[in-house]
């Protein structure tokens, strides 16, 4: 469990981002997307390639 | 197509753990996060609320929850308001009940607990566990080193796939 300092109260109001700023957060956002699928097909390909030696 | 569920999480939830804590006595209670609808707007005091919740509830393109014990329901710990922006989640507000505010808290993980429910809602909608958010400035080291979350710019913030698998797995029994 994550627990907060007695002292700190973790309330968030967010204002809504502006275009620009969205526009960059997807690019990274795209970035760490493309490198998960990529991380998983190569799991899942060597899976396969541990099944077939079998 | 790629299938919606190759990108959800690779385990299967059943359960939240006993995710927050009395302050005063370390006893732990099981929770539950429950969404809440505009008829449901009476159980929100205004009163006791830094936020306009009932707003929240009248905006239809967000989904407010509410954060309780399993054998207190009536009582909210505390409440969360999020977006479906469509390749991730925005949380819009979040905030402890005013007994789990302050020095004399009553709880302890209430916040952290409605920010993993977040995370695996991102996970549920495919988004892989992406959440945007703004923090005071005076809680952003406190929200990286906590929720490993990663600051964007100025008070911008967002938890990503690792990190919010982390936190999931923190608050969820698997």
């Amino acid at each position: 469990m994550i627990k907060e300092p007695r002292e700190v109260d973790l309330s968030t109001k967010s204002e809504p981002w502006t275009e620009q700023e969205l526009a960059d957060f997807r690019k990274i956002m795209q970035g760490i997307k493309s490198k998960n699928a990529k991380r998983k097909q190569r799991m899942v390909s060597g899976n396969n390639k541990r099944q077939s030696v079998r | 197509m790629e299938n919606q569920y190759d990108k959800g999480l690779d385990f299967i939830i059943d359960k939240f753990t006993n995710s927050i804590e009395n302050t005063l006595t370390s006893e732990v209670f099981d929770t539950e996060v429950v969404r809440l609808s505009f008829v449901d707007a009476k159980q929100i005091k205004k009163s006791n609320w830094q936020f306009n919740w009932h707003k929240e509830l009248m905006d239809n393109t967000k989904e407010v929850y509410k954060l309780t014990t399993v054998n207190n329901p009536t009582i909210i710990q505390g409440l969360l308001s999020i977006e479906d922006k469509h390749d991730h989640i925005f949380m819009h507000l979040i905030e402890s009940a005013k007994f789990n505010k302050g020095k004399g808290k009553a709880y302890f993980g209430v916040p952290g607990n409605l920010i993993a429910y977040a995370c695996k809602i991102s996970f549920d909608k495919g988004h892989e566990g992406f959440l945007a958010f703004d923090a005071k400035s005076a809680l952003i080291k406190h929200y990286e080193e906590t929720l490993h979350a990663t600051h964007f710019r100025g008070l911008r913030m967002f938890i990503e796939t690792n990190a919010a698998l982390r936190l999931i797995s923190k608050y969820f029994r698997t």
